[in-house]
């Protein structure tokens, strides 16, 4: 409850003036809607009542039946106005509630933010932040306006028909309904969570089954992936049948204290008016808002549906919108030219700590390439990502300048150096706003001659030129094209120390080639170190440092 | 439909009992009404009598109503529940039979088709098919009701009703259109988001990071602007409803009114309008326009539902050939000899047409060839993945078919060119639940591989591997190839993009495989691997 509270007060927070006026809006709905019926109740049984004595010509029949029709109008009009303002209002929160989560995610380490690549971390944060959008919408502004209206129609009955009344509507619409929401929503818990990790299940092992679907054939493996999905999907359908169940009999409470709070007010109001003490049309008033008011528990039965997952989405999304360090605080330039220095430096695959590689030390100067070899999986791109200053080594330290590396202001270190990984990170945008990302300032001029060094500007010219649009995760470029523009953006970005790993795979040799001329080129004063398999990048280094395999010192 | 099977007429008899006992309990309102109307009536005239009792009756009714409404509640959900899982073990059932790649699709998308899209269907199963049901039956009974009290009341009923389809299906043009060409789904929002989560890690090396915010937060922006502009129409349908049925209700309550002041004369068949009929009427009135103005908020229930299905429908178009054999284990067969037989696959672009061969057991054999000349398909035409469209892969002399299939697959073993891992741990990729034999992991290279991962052999793997570098993922499938001891080991490419050291490591595993009698055919490049081998043959593309 505790992270869904902190993921409300997010949403409600960045737009307060919007959801002010959207919670207006929606109140004035309501009111508009009660008051309709109690007045038309009103308006017919006193016109009765004046009829029947004969005093019909006395009755003043304009004003009511003017208010009749002009709550009529208005509501339909504050309906209007309240659904545009919150959906706007949502709209905004949700694009904030986005534009947060990335910027946590941005704070937390490399090897995590990694993690989210795969899309079945993917699916579950975007399914997540998905089932939070209806947070505002659907159940806080019609759960406070609820609120509001039963307490304001309760108030309005103790001074028009009865106290008596206005109790029960407060016990039946208000602290019934409330007490049963908590109480449903306890129950609810433990299966909605269930059927969430019923789902989560039914998808990864739909994915594992299609994409290793050739090797479960050959290692004679379908039946038990068959299985495995079979049995998540029945998990789920069990567990949500259980959802729907606690539902049902909250649903079923909730209509019968609706109709307990009518029952209550008929006979009351009916007793008093047999009495004398009110009349026959304040006792209609009571009843006619009685039966309006019960449209005002409706969210109570939506919420119940959803809090479930809402809450387990908000326990996850949460930590990842939390900041973990104040990465992107801005500060000025510092004047750092190198040389990189490491000195014993060991490093270890995720928490393990067992060194992968012997104790390396290396100095590279300005200007200066280098190439890393070492057989796969000796730990180059380990190595690079700690010079980078993503991961922190297990031992030895790295120099940059005059600084620890790992001291150097971060906004500064992401000015100094640049990594270009194996995978080409493209977004879905065109081709500038692509190279922008790592320039955001440079001219077109300046990327054109980016994509030259690169032996890109033909392609890119070819396909439409800068403003040629990328689909989603950069779909539209082959891969050695994909490879160029990302080699062509961290050009763009003017740093001191390049670090690539791996820069011409799948590229031809002489292509290869020239853009790693083209690299240096660009980047004369640069150092570069890579992590190189291929003679054509080793070939191009001035020197080549060889990580050795830890075992071979033991 | 004669088509239909047994549990599809289940279910939707399931669906019509539902939706018929939700609008029963609708009806009963017809009698609450009639209570209330009777208390406040005979209040006016002071003939009121057991008070109580009617409040009691009306309660009654109002359990009856509560009781009803659960019951329906009930029956829809069942059916909703059964439908929906009918859907997605048609996909389960389908994908474990076939060993071909849908065109409609990746992974990730059936995946999401038999998950979230699926579950997509259940408001339109429990809102939408009773709204329907309700809109057909209730508003007529009550403007029949009506009609029988006032010809007026009838009127205004009969104008405001039939008048909201009208011009909600006007609007409802408008927004479509309006939608269309500005092609905007608010969903577009998280396939943005997924697409900048997945290119962080590698953006934040290069400090793109700040950028990448701002690009997102203009982005949704614009989306946001766009998304107003098409909801600005589409929520003029609803206000129309809305308006119809409060100026609907507004004028019957003002046209009793005065016609129980005596002001109006006119309205009625006759007799004037007494109390009781005129509170009746006027309680019925809101009930008259509930049924539609359900049917409206459950109308996007609908559409939901008719995309998802269009998707399942396009998935399901296209067929794909049964697998051969079942993917099962059994005990692997006694092999002799395999030879190809004038085997010739079809493929949407071109005909692959490969060299007759005949291998023996302790046969070592490399076949080369430019890409697309169907170095993987003849492996996977060897392992009975796919199914030549002429002529035939002999076993042992007989053709393989449904009946060898699994068992020639058990005596194979399997190490294709990009490693593809469960999400499950490293121990059961390897093994498939058998325990691990140190002497192959030893063979494959891949002890040392276990002994750097911060928990070993129960690391998790995830769709690409995670955690493991190229060399190591590819040393763990001959690690997996090798672990059945199989009699015939298919390696595609297995040293492509693998350093020198890495490579040799794999080339010395196979190598020690094919010392102890194993027999090999490998696709390959790589001129290291190539002179070891006994056979080599080249494939020619479009040969």
């Amino acid at each position: 409850m505790k992270a869904l509270f902190k993921i409300m007060r997010m949403l409600l927070c960045g737009e307060t003036r919007a959801f002010a006026q959207g919670m207006v809006l929606s109140l004035t709905v309501l009111i508009m809607g009660v008051a309709l019926l109690a007045l038309s109740g009103w308006f017919i049984t006193a016109a009765a009542a004046a009829g029947m004595i004969g005093l019909g010509t006395l009755f003043n029949v304009f004003a009511p039946s003017a208010m009749v029709r002009f709550l009529a109008l208005g509501r339909t009009a504050a309906r209007y106005g309240e659904r545009l303002t919150t959906h706007d209002a949502t709209l905004r929160a949700l694009s904030n509630l986005r534009v947060r989560l990335l910027g946590g995610v941005l704070t937390l380490p490399y090897r995590q933010i990694e993690k989210l690549q795969a899309s079945v971390f993917l699916n579950r944060v975007t399914s997540d932040v998905d089932a939070l959008d209806g947070l505002a919408l659907r159940l806080v502004l019609p759960g406070a306006a609820g609120l509001a209206i039963i307490f304001l129609a309760a108030f309005a009955v103790a001074i028009l028909v009865s106290p008596t009344i206005s109790m029960v509507i407060i016990l039946g619409y208000a602290i019934g309904p409330t007490l049963v929401f908590f109480w449903g929503q306890r129950r609810a818990d433990k299966p909605s969570r269930k059927a969430q990790v019923g789902l989560q299940a039914l998808r990864s092992r739909v994915i594992d089954l299609i994409t290793t679907r050739d090797e479960l054939i050959a290692f004679g493996q379908i039946p038990e992936a068959h299985k495995g999905v079979v049995d998540a999907a029945k998990f789920q359908s069990k567990s949500q049948a259980e959802v729907e169940r606690i539902e049902r009999t909250t649903g079923l409470i909730l209509d019968l204290m609706g109709w307990a709070v009518v029952t209550a007010s008929l006979g009351i109001g009916a007793t008093l008016a047999q009495a004398g003490e009110i009349t026959a049309a304040q006792a209609a008033v009571g009843i006619f808002a009685s039966l309006a008011l019960s449209e005002a528990v409706a969210p109570v039965r939506r919420a119940l549906s959803e809090i479930g997952r809402m809450r387990s989405a908000a326990k996850r999304i949460v930590p990842l919108m939390e900041k973990h360090s104040d990465q992107y605080a801005t500060s000025s330039m510092p004047i750092h030219d190198g040389p990189l220095v490491l000195s014993d430096v060991i490093a270890a695959r995720g928490d393990a700590d067992t060194a992968l590689f012997a104790p390396i030390d290396l100095t590279i100067t300005r200007g200066e390439t280098v190439a890393l070899t070492g057989r796969s999986g000796c730990g180059k791109s380990t190595l690079l990502l700690i010079v980078a200053g993503q991961i922190a080594p297990l031992g030895g330290v790295v120099r940059f300048g005059d600084d620890d590396l790992f001291q150097i202001d971060p906004v500064q270190r992401a000015k100094l150096i640049a990594m270009v990984p194996q995978r080409h990170a493209l977004v879905a945008g065109t081709i500038a706003e692509n190279l922008r990302l790592a320039a955001p300032e440079a001219t077109d001029d300046a990327l054109w001659t980016a994509l030259e060094e690169m032996q890109l500007a033909k392609t890119i010219e070819a396909k439409g030129g800068l403003n040629a649009r990328l689909g989603f995760r950069g779909v539209g470029l082959s891969g050695g094209e994909a490879r160029r523009l990302v080699l062509a953006r961290a050009l763009l970005g003017k740093p001191k120390l390049l670090l690539l790993d791996e820069p011409t795979e799948g590229l031809d040799a002489p292509i290869a080639e020239r853009v790693l001329q083209g690299l240096r080129k660009a980047l004369p004063n640069a150092a570069i170190l890579m992590a190189a398999h291929r003679s054509e990048e080793v070939n191009f280094a001035d020197r080549i440092e060889q990580l050795h395999p830890k075992q071979q010192f033991h | 439909m004669d088509d239909q099977s047994k549990p599809q007429r289940i279910q939707s008899r399931a669906t019509a009992l539902g939706g018929g006992l939700a609008v029963l309990a609708n009806l009963i309102w017809l009698a609450q009404a009639w209570v209330i109307a009777t208390v406040l009536a005979g209040l006016l005239s002071g003939t009121v009598s057991q008070i109580w009792l009617s409040a009691m009756s009306f309660l009654g009714l109002g359990i009856l109503r509560a009781l009803l409404n659960r019951q329906a509640q009930a029956a829809l959900s069942h059916a909703a529940e059964a439908e929906i899982q009918r859907w997605r073990l048609e996909i389960a059932a389908t994908e474990a039979a076939t060993a071909d790649v849908s065109r409609f699709g990746g992974a990730g998308s059936i995946a999401a088709l038999t998950t979230e899209k699926l579950d997509a269907l259940r408001p339109f199963l429990l809102r939408y098919k009773p709204a329907r049901m309700r809109v057909l039956v209730v508003p007529p009974i009550i403007l029949a009701i009506t009609v029988w009290y006032s010809w007026a009341a009838a009127v205004v009923l009969m104008a405001a009703g039939p008048l909201i389809p009208v011009f909600m299906a006007l609007i409802g043009w408008a927004a479509k259109e309006a939608s269309a060409q500005q092609m905007v789904k608010i969903g577009s929002l998280n396939d943005l988001l997924a697409d900048r989560l997945a290119a962080l890690a590698d953006l934040t090396l290069i400090g793109a990071g700040p950028q990448v915010i701002d690009g997102f937060s203009t982005a949704s922006d614009t989306l946001r602007n766009k998304t107003m502009a098409v909801l600005r129409i589409a929520f003029l349908s609803s206000t129309v409803l809305e308006l119809f049925s409060a100026l609907g209700v507004a004028m019957i309550a003002v046209w009793v009114g005065f016609a129980l002041l005596g002001e109006i004369s006119w309205g009625t068949w006759g007799s004037p309008l007494t109390p009781l009929v005129g509170i009746y009427l006027l309680l019925l009135a809101p009930d008259f326009f509930q049924p539609l103005r359900d049917l409206a908020a459950a109308w996007h229930d609908k559409s939901a539902a008719d995309a998802v299905k269009e998707d399942f429908g396009a998935w399901k178009r296209d067929a794909r050939p049964k697998m051969m054999g079942l993917g099962a284990i059994t005990s692997p067969m006694d092999f002799d000899c395999l030879a190809l037989s004038k085997v010739e696959v079809r493929h949407p672009d071109k005909t692959l047409f490969f060299p007759d061969l005949k291998i023996g057991p302790g046969d070592c054999l490399a076949i080369k060839g430019p890409s697309g000349a169907g170095k993987t398909t003849l492996l996977r035409v060897i392992a009975g993945l796919e199914i030549p469209s002429r002529g035939a892969v002999l076993v042992n002399g007989v053709p393989l078919s449904d009946v060898q299939a699994d068992g020639w697959r058990a005596s194979i073993g399997w190490m294709p060119q990009t490693p593809r891992f469960l999400g499950r741990s490293l121990r059961h990729n390897i093994g498939f639940g058998v325990s691990l034999d140190q002497r192959i992991l030893h063979r494959a290279r891949v002890s040392h591989v276990l002994d750097t991962l911060p928990s070993g052999d129960l690391t998790q793997l995830g769709e690409s591997g995670a955690g493991l570098s190229g060399g190591e993922a590819r040393r763990v499938t001959l690690a997996r190839a090798l672990h059945r001891n199989p009699s015939i080991l298919l390696a595609d490419e297995p040293t492509a993009d693998l350093d020198t050291e890495t490579a040799q490591d794999i080339i010395n595993g196979l190598l020690d495989y094919v010392a102890d009698g194993g027999t090999l055919i490998t696709t390959t490049h790589d001129p290291r691997l190539i002179e070891q081998m006994d056979h080599v043959i080249k494939l020619d593309p479009g040969a």
